[in-house]
């Protein structure tokens, strides 16, 4: 008899201690997890804007007229392109205080829509009326025009918006061939990317740290990505109706995707898997509102540019978690 | 032996149950013998007159009138056992093609009674209107097209329904029966040498007919639509496209806004001198975007009206409009003929009248507008001056913006608001203290 007890007292001691183990293993995954919760939910948590200032003139006092293009650097740079104006004009802004506002005037640009400063802050403009891109020094002069070297056949297009990577690479989005044409530093033709079938109208493009290349489409609301080694774009989101009304600009900064609604007088925040994580600002004309926003610039600090063209000036916001 | 005894028995039970199921749903309100229909008649006589025509529905026929109503109550009017809008569903279940590629609104609503007298009729299908009289009740636009047309389409006479499925249509869009290249073969035979001369030995045999052709009929040879390209009326396709002979015949010569330079060259200088472009007009598509290349029924050969045209892509514009117009119509049928003095939509966007205020092409102004100045836009049909006398334009600074000059723009929303006199806040005082912020309460 006391064999048996002996033997079931083993035997429970046996269960006991595997289920023991089990508990610790499901403890450490359960502490894991809880620790991990806070991350993913940082991760996932959107951003607000909190209005700084906003820019009205140039170093002379010259009102700024409908810009449409602005590009900013972690170098405090911050280009406008100053579209009604037909003229950039350079500033820098630090410690929460703006400097400069020199004017770049000359005759191989007129109505610049969009702007874009590279590492070395080398300037480039999108010339809305001429349709070309031009290529400035950091002082502001004159270089060369964006000429893709080496783009097969055809090799006619259109520029609608364009960006450059960290790396120095430029994305020309060519709505005239229905791609996006991928040039190094120098120009040189890399590869291209089709846009997606059945797109409405690519209105801009973008480019995170990682290569990935995203597309608005201002007609179907949705957002295009393609990877670094993609050669297609697939839908990022299903149709973003519902929460803006007429998306014209995308850029994205530290995982986070910003939509200008041109229309609506907003910004669409979105996670870097697409998910909506809500909305900043509304449309009006008092500082802090905008009123037919154009390009978006958020630099590495974490300060807001937008063109707000409407209202012919350039607001200033900081992300606050 | 058992087993058979079994079965039997399984068989007599589920033999009886069915009839007992079927006398029910034949009977269920237990009428006496021969008492359906027949006892509704008795009251109803009226309708002994209308069981005279020719075409009666097959429940009224069998005097199974409570396949529809219910004798006793009902929560829907005609005492229908049912949602009038679901009850011929429960019949006629495939009237809808599965997947449809189009269906009939009306079929949609389940509004079946706006075509068929559910009772009796003189026409066949107990239809309400015998043939296209029924059909051009609500197309009215085709009816006029059809009956004005010079060169008619010899099957629209003989009924929409030759080539419409007035339910809906699992092949083509419009209700058409079939695919709309095979549905035009069935009838005209593209191996014919006539039909290769007329389409200048082109390999359309497969294209879209409807590019040029106006099945309703049109007042030019050939039911082309009222407006053709004139290279197409000319008949000088190699203008565009390769020539008839080369295996890529149907491609054309250029692509995009390219192509139609080589003639519209005056046009695409001035558009390409503007400040600011419809890009569209430079994508892809180019000029294909808005118009169609051959023929088509609006002018100018656009591909539609205005509104519609603009609203493919301006879809939040459209789709405001369409809310804006839908709350007027609201709030002025609550007021019940009192004055509500303000509008809430713009009338030139509601008429399709988007050239009014922009140029479809480019301009040198903002929004592509026709005129730099918002002020001189507006007064081409509005004499403001008239209507207030706030100090506007150029030397005036809205003191919201030390950017921006005031001007019409500055207190209305020429697309629309949703509140009355097209301005941005709900009452007047609401707008003026915008500015005028020492009188704010």
């Amino acid at each position: 008899m006391k064999r048996v007890e002996m033997r079931f007292a083993q035997v429970s001691v046996m269960k006991n201690r595997k289920g023991d183990h089990k508990l610790s293993f499901f403890l450490k995954v359960f502490i894991v997890a809880l620790l991990a919760f806070p991350l993913t939910s940082f991760s996932a948590e959107t951003v607000k804007f909190n209005y700084l200032q906003s820019v009205y003139f140039d170093e002379k006092g010259g009102g700024l007229k409908q810009p449409e293009g602005v590009a900013c650097n972690e170098k405090s740079l911050l280009v406008v392109g100053d579209t009604g104006n037909d003229r950039l004009v350079r500033y820098t802004f630090q410690d929460k205080i703006l400097r400069g506002g020199s004017d770049i005037h000359m005759p191989q640009l007129s109505s610049p829509i969009r702007v874009q400063v590279n590492s070395k802050g080398e300037i480039f403009a999108l010339d809305g009326k001429k349709r070309h891109i031009v290529r400035l020094t950091p002082e502001g002069v004159f270089k060369s025009y964006v000429d893709p070297v080496g783009v097969p056949s055809p090799s006619a297009f259109v520029p609608k918006s364009f960006r450059i990577d960290r790396s120095d690479n430029i994305y020309i989005l060519d709505i005239f061939t229905a791609r996006v044409l991928v040039l190094d530093p120098d120009g040189k033709y890399q590869r291209q990317i089709p846009f997606p079938k059945d797109y409405g109208f690519i209105s801009d493009l973008s480019v995170d740290s990682k290569g990935t290349v995203l597309l608005i489409d201002c007609v179907k609301a949705m957002v295009f990505s393609a990877t670094k080694e993609s050669n297609s774009f697939s839908p990022l989101t299903k149709s973003l109706r519902e929460y803006l009304s007429f998306p014209t600009s995308v850029t994205e900064s530290r995982g986070i995707i910003y939509i200008v609604d041109q229309d609506g007088g907003g910004i669409v925040i979105l996670g870097a898997d697409g998910a909506f994580m809500g909305r900043q600002l509304s449309k009006g004309w008092n500082e802090g509102l905008l009123y037919f926003p154009s390009q978006i610039c958020v630099s590495e600090k974490g300060e807001v540019f937008i063109a707000d063209r409407g209202n012919s000036r350039i607001q200033i916001f900081t992300l606050v978690k | 032996m058992k087993l058979r005894l079994k079965w039997l028995f399984l068989a007599i039970l589920v033999m009886s149950l069915l009839t007992f199921s079927h006398s029910y749903g034949q009977n269920k309100f237990k009428l006496k013998p021969g008492a359906q229909g027949q006892l509704c008649l008795n009251c109803h006589d009226t309708f002994k007159e209308k069981l005279k025509n020719p075409f009666v529905h097959t429940p009224v026929k069998t005097g199974d009138c409570t396949g529809c109503h219910n004798p006793h109550t009902s929560s829907h009017g005609k005492l229908l056992a049912e949602n009038p809008n679901k009850i011929c569903v429960k019949c006629h279940e495939g009237i809808v093609p599965q997947n449809p590629k189009s269906v009939h609104p009306v079929v949609m609503e389940g509004n079946c009674v706006k075509c068929h007298d559910p009772h009796a009729s003189k026409y066949k299908f107990v239809l309400l209107k015998p043939g296209n009289e029924l059909c051009l009740d609500c197309h009215k636009s085709i009816g006029d097209a059809v009956a004005k047309a010079r060169f008619k389409h010899a099957p629209v006479d003989k009924g929409c329904v030759s080539c419409h499925d007035p339910h809906g249509s699992a092949k083509e869009r419009y209700l058409l029966k079939n695919e709309l290249v095979s549905l035009c073969v069935s009838c005209h035979r593209t191996d014919q040498p006539s039909f290769s001369k007329q389409h200048m030995n082109y390999p359309v045999a497969k294209s879209n007919c409807s590019s040029c052709h106006d099945a309703h009929g049109s007042n030019r040879a050939g039911i082309l639509f009222d407006n053709v390209h004139p290279p197409v009326a000319n008949k000088v396709c190699t203008q565009c496209h390769e020539a008839p002979t080369s295996p890529d015949a149907l491609k054309t010569k250029r692509t995009g806004f390219e192509l139609c330079r080589g003639c519209h060259s005056r046009m695409m200088n001035d558009v390409f001198s503007k400040n600011r472009i419809h890009w569209p007009l430079v994508d892809q598509k180019g000029c294909l975007n808005c118009h169609k290349p051959h023929a088509s029924p609006q002018k100018n050969l656009l591909r539609g009206d205005m509104n519609s045209l603009c609203g493919k892509c301006h879809i939040d514009t459209l789709e405001s409009q369409k809310k804006l117009a839908e709350k007027e119509k609201q709030e002025n049928a609550a007021a019940k003929g009192r004055v509500v003095k303000g509008i809430l939509t713009h009338s030139p966007i509601q008429q399709g009248g988007c050239d009014a205020c922009h140029s479809s092409h480019a301009s040198d102004s903002d929004f592509l507008l026709k005129q730099p100045s918002v002020i001189k836009l507006c007064e081409s049909c509005h004499d403001w001056s008239k209507h207030t006398n706030h100090p506007m334009g150029e030397k005036v600074i809205d003191p919201r913006n030390k950017n921006v000059t005031t001007q019409c723009l500055s207190c209305h929303i020429s697309h629309g608001s949703g509140y009355r006199y097209l301005i941005p806040f709900p009452t007047v005082t609401d707008l003026c203290n915008q500015c005028h912020k020492q009188y704010r309460r």
